[in-house]
């Protein structure tokens, strides 16, 4: 790490081979009415949960799913919501973390990841039962509601290589 | 397994948005019975009963043929069931629903690519992510199939 006070502008890596880097397709521009839905899906979602608590879920959501443009974008956000740097680097290995997150963070962060890792299984009940024990019912709909929307940014993210911090 | 939570009436904002987000995706595809394939193959992948069971009927109802709609989860061992257009808007599918255990493939971007023009692949795209959506919802609160939302 030589480069460190221009992190964006300065890191040119040397593409991988086969994997060539660059958005695939502009995807909000070629489809206006679904980024103006998934604008609105996002506002629903975010509606009365605590920000620091929606950026925990946004990056680990988007660790999992490895969506780098999500992650920089929500690290940069979680920093500017006053939120840690050690926090934000233990992130990826909270459930080992005794003592950095609290209850109510650690069943969100579990919730999040049985609903992003979907293929590999369900939601287990222990999961679900400690999120109900977290959060009373609506509040776990508006959770559940930021877990699906981050995973369908990731997706869009993903699938069309979004270059991170490039809009 | 019973239902755990009504959810969509908790968030009825979220609920319109994904509604909105769903129709923008199918109209912009513009292949209804495409559509109707590729996200009963994203709901197979996500295992979700309620999901299954709306888009099964919703291929019957579309007068699908029971083999074609039978062999979905084996698409890629069935021959000339599946036109190559739908092959690869399949491929694509699963790539991008099982996100976790991988990217997309630049050979499965391609194919899809070489199949649909750039705005239909976007909106192919916005399909996936949508019924990827109703997938994650419906499957963590164990919405029971055939049940209203």
């Amino acid at each position: 790490m030589t480069n460190e006070t221009t992190p964006t502008a300065g890191h040119q890596a040397p593409a991988a081979a086969g994997h060539q880097h660059g958005p695939r397709m502009r995807w909000a521009k070629l489809a206006p009415e679904v980024y103006k839905a998934m604008i609105g899906l996002d506002a629903a979602a975010k509606k009365g949960l605590d920000a620091t608590l929606v950026e925990l879920v946004n990056i680990r959501a988007s660790q999992l799913n490895k969506c780098a443009f999500c992650l920089h974008m929500h690290t940069s956000d979680a920093r500017k919501a006053g939120e840690s740097e050690e926090r934000l680097a233990l992130l990826a290995a909270w459930e080992e973390a005794v003592g950095f997150f609290t209850d109510r963070e650690r069943a969100a962060l579990a919730l999040t990841e049985a609903i992003t890792v979907l293929t590999d299984g369900f939601v287990p009940d222990a999961v679900y039962a400690q999120a109900e024990a977290a959060f009373e019912e609506a509040e776990l709909a508006q959770l559940i509601a930021l877990i699906t929307t981050i995973n369908a940014w990731n997706r869009f993210g993903v699938t069309t290589r979004l270059v991170p911090g490039q809009v | 397994m019973s239902h755990r939570m009504t959810f969509w009436s908790k968030v009825p904002a979220f609920y319109q948005a994904q509604l909105k987000l769903t129709m923008a995706a199918k109209k912009g595809l513009g292949d209804a019975v495409l559509a109707e394939l590729v996200v009963l193959r994203a709901s197979q992948l996500n295992k979700c009963a309620f999901c299954v069971d709306m888009h099964v009927t919703n291929l019957r109802a579309a007068g699908v043929e029971a083999q074609r709609i039978d062999l979905l989860p084996a698409w890629e061992e069935a021959g000339d069931l599946y036109s190559e257009r739908e092959r690869a808007a399949l491929a694509f599918t699963e790539a991008v629903t099982v996100l976790t255990e991988g990217h997309v493939p630049d050979e499965v971007y391609e194919r899809a690519a070489a199949q649909f023009d750039e705005a239909e692949l976007a909106h192919l795209l916005a399909v996936i992510v949508a019924i990827n959506n109703w997938n994650r919802v419906n499957v963590t609160v164990r919405q029971p199939p055939g049940a209203e939302l």
